[in-house]
């Protein structure tokens, strides 16, 4: 028997809350109206503003012109730039991804072995992560690596003569990797924070099978945190994709020498502000879209032969 | 206080923050105050002079502020873009007639004949021929020129009168750079390559073509044949290998290097090229790191066709939507910093010999004026007769400047042939321009 109060209250919860409830909603959505604007009026308009825009010789001063497909054309058959952005790209990605997912896989494990003052540590090695994107350690960088840099002058006392690492065709790109695996901080606090979840006890067990450490490490260690090595590669690659500040002020801007440094958004923000050609710009931008999307669903794919979630093979 | 209280006094608060707001956008409109913004590119010593100026016009206009708005070259440009995007373009802005064409449209700038006709717009001393650099190709007057530019090679005198090598004469050509950097070369001290390599830069290419005979664009493209340019590559590789330039690492540093670390100011080479506006800064800079070191200009080679050399205006533009007040104190601006006798002693010509006529005789046979920017204004009166103004359509020079840095380079590092690099430059410009 369902007394008349409860019968009240499911109808309350039928029609959707009560007076005070809907007084509650009203002043929780007041509240994250700010975010709302700022969602629409911030991102999802200019998205669909840019989508419109590459189909149009957008110049940023004039009124834009539809011209259907030619931007994508372009891109896809005429641009020689383009094709060497993508190149350049997908040097920077390949290379960076797995170098920053072995480097700060390797210090978190280091980090974990119960070392005395652990916080330091964590937060000396998270630092870079915070301010390598910055333009202030771009300009850094090319003063290190450049003709008169500190690093030429640290290798000239092993005898070594070097060279403007900046200014080579051949290693410029290599200084920009290596300032971006310089910030793996970020995916070692992730690592760090996975491996305290494993049970210690897991451990115990393979010590008395006479499990030495690589073997701990590669059967018990690796399976376990290999959710947490797709997130970061996930994350680590939309993020690479994206690089832009340190090609801009690394190569001046230019993405030089000889496009060797051009980075996809590097070319892209050059067509949309120095050459002013916003449309194409926007397609560059839809492509890299898409781009990004397809990685993470190969990535997401291919994780099916290799995370462990536990629950299940 | 309960909810309805809280609500209520919220609105209330943001109904006056919002009241407030309006009053305070209305108050540049009083006719005795206005706020202006001002934007310019420069390095420290140009800010420096700048704000001197400023200071000295907010002084005698105390109902005007000026909001610095101040940045490097490049920097300059990609926040102008940004701004005029978004109507947010300053009331006064620093402006290149190279640069002009895209920004000549009466929704970016304000056309300026109005005010030139009524008087407004004080251009006195200004020729006639500098002033009309400043239209756009609608016709309109957007700039008014305050500094004529040119560019040229720096070289170190000490260095030169050193190896005993006589000054070449004014119109040298280039056969006569090659052998001044092959008798210089072995005298030079350690650490002093003979010529930073200019086949990368765009001004001396303008130099090389205009002196050859040819135009830089015409009807929207490129007008030089492609054999020009493999002459140029060759002509550049050929002194590389027979090391009397600086590597081709070196070489792109010095695309990024600021004046402090450029090579003619820090002593790395003994010639380059440069705008001689920038002399007393390259001076200042080389006295500290090379003392009784002294910088001197000479004007680029000539070529079978005489002088190439291209001339080119700075000035000052209004950005459209500057109106009321805030156009009364622009245009107030503007004639303080062309015709103020005090502003043109402050600036010196920094960003180009001085505009107005009575300010460029002062400036070149004033005392006080320094020996650098002497020299600039001397050189410039020698050879501005037979200078060849390049019309720089659309993003023409950043076009060129872009290709030319990328496809020499592509050479240099031994990437491409001269003949491939010439093709691809010529085709990437027109690609640009059209």
């Amino acid at each position: 028997m369902v007394s008349k109060s409860q019968q009240l209250a499911e109808r309350q919860i039928r029609r959707g809350a009560s007076p005070y409830r809907r007084v509650e909603h009203r002043a929780a959505y007041l509240f994250l109206l700010p975010w709302f604007v700022g969602l629409i009026g911030i991102t999802l308009i200019p998205l669909l503003a840019s989508f419109v825009l590459s189909f149009t010789d957008f110049d940023v001063f004039n009124r834009p012109n539809f011209i259907g497909l030619e931007n994508y054309e372009k891109l896809l058959t005429g641009d020689r730039r383009f094709d060497r952005s993508l190149m350049v790209t997908a040097r920077y990605v390949g290379f960076s991804v797995p170098l920053i997912l072995v480097f700060s896989l390797l210090i978190a494990v280091v980090l974990n072995r119960g070392l005395a003052g652990l916080a330091i540590y964590r937060s000396l090695f998270y630092i870079p992560s915070l301010i390598g994107a910055s333009v202030g350690i771009g300009i850094l960088w090319r003063e290190v690596f450049g003709a008169d840099g500190v690093f030429n002058e640290i290798l000239a006392r092993f005898g070594i003569e070097g060279m403007s690492w900046i200014a080579n065709p051949s290693t410029a790109l290599w200084t920009i990797i290596g300032l971006n695996v310089w910030t793996f901080g970020a995916s070692m606090v992730i690592f760090l924070a996975a491996l305290r979840q494993i049970p210690e006890s897991y451990y115990e067990a393979a010590s008395i099978d006479g499990a030495n450490a690589w073997q701990r490490f590669w059967r018990i260690t690796l399976p376990l945190i290999t959710p947490v090595v797709l997130f970061n590669a996930v994350l680590l690659a939309i993020g690479s994709f994206q690089s832009f500040t340190q090609a801009f002020v690394v190569s001046g801007g230019a993405g030089g020498p000889v496009d060797s440094t051009l980075l996809y958004s590097l070319y892209l923000y050059q067509m949309g502000f120095q050459q002013l050609d916003m449309g194409y710009a926007s397609a560059m931008a839809w492509l890299l879209l898409v781009l990004i999307a397809v990685l993470t669903a190969l990535i997401f794919w291919s994780a099916r032969y290799w995370v462990f979630y536990g629950d299940r093979n | 206080m309960n909810r309805r209280q809280f609500w209520r006094t919220s609105v209330s608060a943001l109904a006056f923050v919002a009241i407030a707001a309006t009053f305070n956008s209305a108050t540049p409109a009083l006719a005795e105050e206005a706020e202006i913004r001002f934007s310019w590119w420069g390095g420290p010593g140009r800010n420096d002079k700048t704000n001197q100026i400023l200071e000295l016009f907010e002084a005698e206009n105390p109902g005007i502020t000026v909001v610095r708005e101040n940045s490097d070259w490049p920097g300059h440009w990609d926040r102008l873009t940004i701004q005029a995007s978004a109507g947010n373009q300053p009331c006064t802005i620093q402006m290149q007639n190279r640069r002009l064409e895209p920004y000549a449209s009466p929704n970016i700038l304000r056309p300026l004949d109005d005010l030139v006709a009524d008087g407004r717009l004080d251009v006195t001393g200004i020729a006639e021929p500098t002033l009309e650099t400043g239209r756009g190709t609608d016709g309109n007057l957007y700039m008014i020129p305050t500094g004529v530019f040119y560019f040229a090679m720096m070289m170190n005198r000490s260095a030169l009168e050193a190896s005993g090598v006589e000054e070449p004469p004014i119109d040298w050509t280039w056969d006569d750079l090659a052998q001044l950097l092959r008798e210089i070369e072995p005298t030079l001290p350690e650490g002093m390559d003979a010529a930073h390599n200019m086949g990368q830069e765009a001004n001396t290419f303008v130099g090389w073509v205009q002196s050859h005979g040819h135009q830089m664009f015409e009807d929207n493209a490129v007008a030089f044949p492609s054999e020009t340019v493999v002459e140029w590559f060759e002509f550049w590789e050929a002194l590389r290998n027979e090391g009397l330039t600086n590597s081709a690492e070196l070489m792109t540093e010095e695309t990024n290097a600021l004046m402090e670390n450029s090579n003619i100011s820090t002593g790395s080479v003994f010639i380059t090229e440069r705008p001689p506006n920038r002399l007393g800064g390259h001076q200042a800079v080389i006295d500290t790191v090379r003392p009784g070191d002294t910088l001197g200009i000479i004007p680029y080679p000539n070529g079978p066709a005489g002088s190439g050399m291209d001339v080119g205006t700075n000035g000052l533009s209004i950005g459209a939507g500057c109106e009321g007040a805030q156009l009364d104190a622009a245009v107030a601006w503007i004639n303080f910093f062309t015709q103020d006798e005090r502003a043109a002693a402050i600036y010196e010509s920094d960003n180009g010999v001085v505009s107005v006529d009575r300010f460029q005789t002062a400036q070149a046979q004033g005392p006080n004026t320094s020996a650098p920017q002497r020299e600039q204004i001397e050189v410039f009166a020698r050879l501005a007769p037979d200078a060849k103004p390049v019309i720089w359509t659309g993003n023409s020079y950043g076009a060129l400047q872009d290709s030319l840095y990328r496809n020499y380079q592509a050479v240099a590092f031994g990437l491409m042939s001269p003949e491939e690099a010439a093709e691809a430059l010529i085709e990437e410009i027109n690609d640009q321009l059209q």
